[in-house]
């Protein structure tokens, strides 16, 4: 009854929708965030009641406030909706940029890189692509690390809660790359915010199958200090609850192990108008062309509010701190005037 | 009538005047000396030092990116804006005191006041490592221009400049103090200590301050007001001023 | 009594001059016209003077809140140097000091590249790809370099100057800072040309050029350079030009001890102090001329 509310809600015309209110957007940050003061502390502090999955929890939905478990099913709603579209939809929220600011992302981390002389006293890399379903960000890792750097024993595992955008990836991993990467890589199903629960991707068989991720079915998971590189890309804002899942980013992280993140952001950077002219084209714009494209407005409606939605470059720096993190400069990098951010943290040594 | 009794009048007018202001405004200036800090009751009598700071466990606070922005912008204004009064008295002398030769030692003291002001600024901006104004031979060429320009004028016209180039230097100065004090008072609320180095510079501007109006009423005395058309005069000098001042705060 | 009235009135237009301002534009307006009619109209001194009082409290209303006033802190590069308050964070984190430092000491023999990055790590018990979180990858280790040596040549001036400071002129403690300052890349001298081509880069000549005035604004400071007129800045920019000339000549020097480098930084040294001299010279000629002109019309009975 209350979704069948929230979806009327949600379907009302765009065009009449009233353009974000960010200070309410704020206030329920501040809600959330406001016990995570300790920014310095370089090792986890105890993990706070908040970084605690609790499908129970309200948190939001694009604008709605549902809770945690409810939030997790219709993120998957959405991504099963647009799986075979994902791309698009990455196109017309950054035009086109996306695909230069993953080069960018890729190439700044440089995996793979490794001194010639003296071997690698932590062993072979492994990059851990979280909500990274469709590959985008994995095959670059891996063309990177195993052709650029020409180290051909980095791995990749590519973990996704959503079992379409992974069924994605791997036809895509299996038509696009080269044998040896393909071995490279390995395909998870598991919940970014408790890794310690994981499957192997199983294929699809009917289409009334639940698509996300049920930890009751898990037969694996992912140790402790086991990562050199966890990466998320344009996933973590649609995380039910983002500090329990930075912390398990620091869990399964060694020390010296590095946390990136490519995410949409505050287009403020450099000016008012810019800012404006992107909410008028993400806010007004987008939901119509979702609509006439793909015939599902809902999901490109929800896709804009979870970006208006998501800390700014400097709350967000400030939750990967009290995760433990330790940061580098002002410990982020503004692409394109904000529109996107790369965040960058390192998992001290004890 | 008025011409009978001027010196009667005129302390009835002033002390009319200062009764005059609205009650809003009383009550505004009232706020400031209670709101704010113990040291802001000083703000009116100026000579006296404030109390010696309370020794706190906090130490200083260090200063944000935009209080160093501010002191350094408010330094170099200054120290523009006295080195602009120095060459503006030096222009002017000679042709006032050739017309006027009773007034040489007035305008000596004026000039000896702003160019130990100079000194002072030039000195703060050495020792704080603040970028001088970048404008210094344009300010330079437009003061020595100004003092000149209105010296020919006549000597009510001099004294017109320096009432409009005080009146806004003296505006500007209680600016600047309002802004440190409330920078005390934040400090002092937070528990944090307030150094010596900013309370000097704190009594220094309010001397300062208090030596350029004191030329405001030296010039008032010495008829700036019956300067032709005292109006035009002054509203083009103090428009000048405040481009100047926003100018230097930036360059 | 006059000077009564004086002091009288000076505590009043201060008290005037000190109150809040007051945001009312429409108090502007009203100002204007009332000025003129007192003051083409009334001509007794009293009026005036009343006029004058009265004006003042209207002006004393509309005098901008500095809160309007907007410096701007884009334009400087540093400002207001508290001797009082405790220094402003390092723009470096200590994760990030750890691994740089320990990068630097693999320059000389891996540049600066991720080569000495991830040598770093390692020496610190960090990973190869600890060195990702760096915003800048290897411009990170040149900007921390830059950066070390310009912080460390104040631990240097009392060697330099060795008690002597008091009987060396400006220029003399300016070339010994800038030597000192040169001989801080001599272990990294044979990477220095690639640092130079990576500091060219549009990317990052703004941050390297922001950082050579940072280093001639440092070696004046140190040297006690007090003058702060329009010398203050072709004093900076000569330093900030022969310094960068120096430097690249000091990437082909062969010489023993790099004499010819300190030879050439000599000379530019001198070159340019002789041309701020000539300088100089011109513009106190012009003033004398200037003044002198206008003191013998004044003498020849024209009244200006």
């Amino acid at each position: 009854m209350a979704t069948a509310a929230a979806r009327q809600a949600m379907s009302r015309p765009s065009l009449l929708r009233i353009i974000p209110r960010p200070r309410q957007q704020q206030q329920l940050i501040s809600l959330r965030f406001s016990s995570s003061s300790s920014a310095t502390s370089s090792s986890p502090p105890k993990t706070p009641e908040y970084a605690i999955p609790d499908p129970s929890r309200p948190t939001h939905f694009g604008y709605e406030t549902v809770t945690e478990a409810e939030k997790r099913k219709r993120v998957a709603g959405v991504f099963t909706s647009v799986a075979e579209s994902y791309d698009r939809m990455n196109d017309l929220m950054s035009f086109g940029w996306h695909r230069i600011w993953k080069d960018h992302f890729v190439s700044t981390l440089n995996p793979g890189f490794s001194p010639l002389s003296g071997s690698s006293p932590s062993g072979p890399q492994h990059i851990l692509d979280i909500a990274g379903g469709t590959g985008d960000i994995a095959f670059r890792m891996l063309h990177h690390a195993h052709v650029v750097n020409a180290n051909p024993s980095v791995r990749v595992t590519i973990s996704d809660i959503n079992r379409a955008m992974l069924s994605v990836g791997k036809a895509r991993a299996t038509t696009d790359l080269p044998a040896s990467q393909q071995e490279a890589l390995s395909f998870v199903e598991a919940n970014a915010e408790n890794l310690s629960q994981t499957r192997p991707l199983q294929p699809i068989l009917s289409e009334t199958e639940q698509t996300f991720f049920d930890p009751a079915t898990a037969t694996s998971g992912i140790p402790d200090a086991s990562v050199d590189l966890y990466t998320v890309a344009f996933g973590i804002r649609n995380f039910s609850n983002i500090p329990a899942a930075l912390r398990e980013a620091h869990r399964v992280l060694k020390p010296g192990g590095v946390f990136a993140c490519l995410e949409f952001s505050k287009a403020d950077k450099w000016t008012s108008i810019f800012e404006s002219l992107y909410k008028e084209w993400s806010f007004r714009a987008i939901p119509l062309i979702g609509q006439l494209v793909a015939g599902d407005r809902d999901s490109y409606q929800y896709l804009v509010e979870s970006i208006e939605r998501f800390p700014s470059q400097e709350e967000f720096r400030d939750m990967i701190v009290d995760a433990g993190f330790v940061v580098a400069g002002k410990g982020y990098e503004d692409l394109t005037g904000g529109v996107a951010a790369i965040h960058r943290g390192m998992k001290p040594r004890k | 009538m008025a011409s009978s009794h001027p010196v009667l009048l005129r302390t009835v007018a002033r002390a009319a005047a200062r009764l005059s202001p609205p009650p809003q405004i009383i009550q505004a200036a009232r706020q400031l000396s209670t709101g704010a800090s113990t040291l802001s009751s000083h703000a009116t009598a100026s000579n006296t030092p404030p109390p010696p700071p309370p020794e706190s466990p906090k130490g200083k606070k260090p200063l944000t990116p935009s209080q160093k922005a501010f002191l350094s912008s408010a330094l170099r204004v200054n120290q523009a804006g006295e080195l602009a009064a120095t060459l503006i008295y030096t222009a002017q002398t000679p042709p006032v005191v050739r017309r006027e030769p009773h007034l040489k030692p007035l305008m000596k003291h004026m000039y000896d006041q702003e160019a130990d002001h100079l000194r002072v600024f030039n000195h703060l901006i050495a020792k704080h490592r603040v970028r001088p104004t970048a404008l210094y031979p344009l300010w330079s060429v437009m003061a020595t221009g100004l003092g000149w320009s209105t010296a020919i004028m006549g000597k009510e016209a001099a004294m017109a400049c320096t009432e409009a180039v005080e009146t806004e230097i003296g505006g500007h100065y209680n600016a600047q103090i309002r802004k440190l004090l409330e920078m005390v008072t934040e400090w002092e609320a937070e528990g944090y200590e307030v150094g010596e180095e900013f309370r000097d510079l704190i009594n220094t501007l309010r001397r300062i301050r208090d030596e350029e109006l004191e030329h405001l009423d030296h010039a008032v005395e010495h008829d700036a007001q019956k300067a032709e058309p005292h109006w035009l005069l002054t509203g083009v000098i103090r428009a000048g001023c405040r481009g100047a001042i926003w100018v230097s705060e930036r360059v | 009594m006059a000077s009564a009235a004086v002091t009288c009135s000076a505590g009043a237009a201060r008290r005037m001059l000190l109150l809040p301002p007051r945001p009312t534009v429409t108090l502007l307006r009203p100002s204007v016209p009332v000025t003129r009619s007192l003051s083409t109209t009334a001509n007794h001194s009293s009026v005036c003077r009343h006029s004058h009082t009265q004006q003042q409290s209207i002006r004393s209303r509309h005098i901008r809140p500095e809160s309007q006033r907007t410096p701007a802190s884009q334009l400087q590069t540093r400002a207001y140097h508290s001797h009082d308050h405790p220094a402003p964070p390092r723009p470096f984190t200590e994760a990030e000091t750890t691994l740089l430092s320990a990068a630097l000491q693999h320059v000389p023999e891996h540049g600066f590249g991720p080569e000495a990055l991830a040598h770093g790590a390692r020496d610190v018990g960090l990973l190869d790809i600890s060195a990702a979180v760096l915003p800048d990858g290897p411009f990170s280790l040149i900007r921390y370099h830059l950066y070390a040596q310009r912080t460390g040549l104040a631990a240097k001036k009392d060697d330099l100057f060795q008690g002597t400071e008091a009987i060396m002129t400006v220029s003399e403690k300016v070339e010994a800072l800038t030597w000192a300052r040169l001989r801080g890349n001599e272990v990294i001298i044979g990477k220095w040309q690639e640092a130079l081509a990576i500091m060219a880069m549009p990317s990052q000549a703004p941050t390297a050029a922001k950082e050579l005035g940072c280093l001639a604004d440092e070696i004046y400071y140190l040297a006690g350079d007090l003058s702060v007129d329009p010398s203050w800045y072709t004093k900076r920019a000569s330093l900030s030009a022969i310094y960068a000339a120096t430097e690249l000549f000091m990437t082909t020097d062969r010489s023993p001890g790099f004499q010819e480098t300190r030879a050439f930084l000599r000379r530019r040294l001198d070159e340019a102090s002789s041309l701020g001299g000539a300088v100089r010279s011109v513009s106190q000629w012009l003033s004398f001329t200037g003044s002198a002109a206008v003191n013998v019309l004044r003498s020849k009975g024209v009244r200006i």
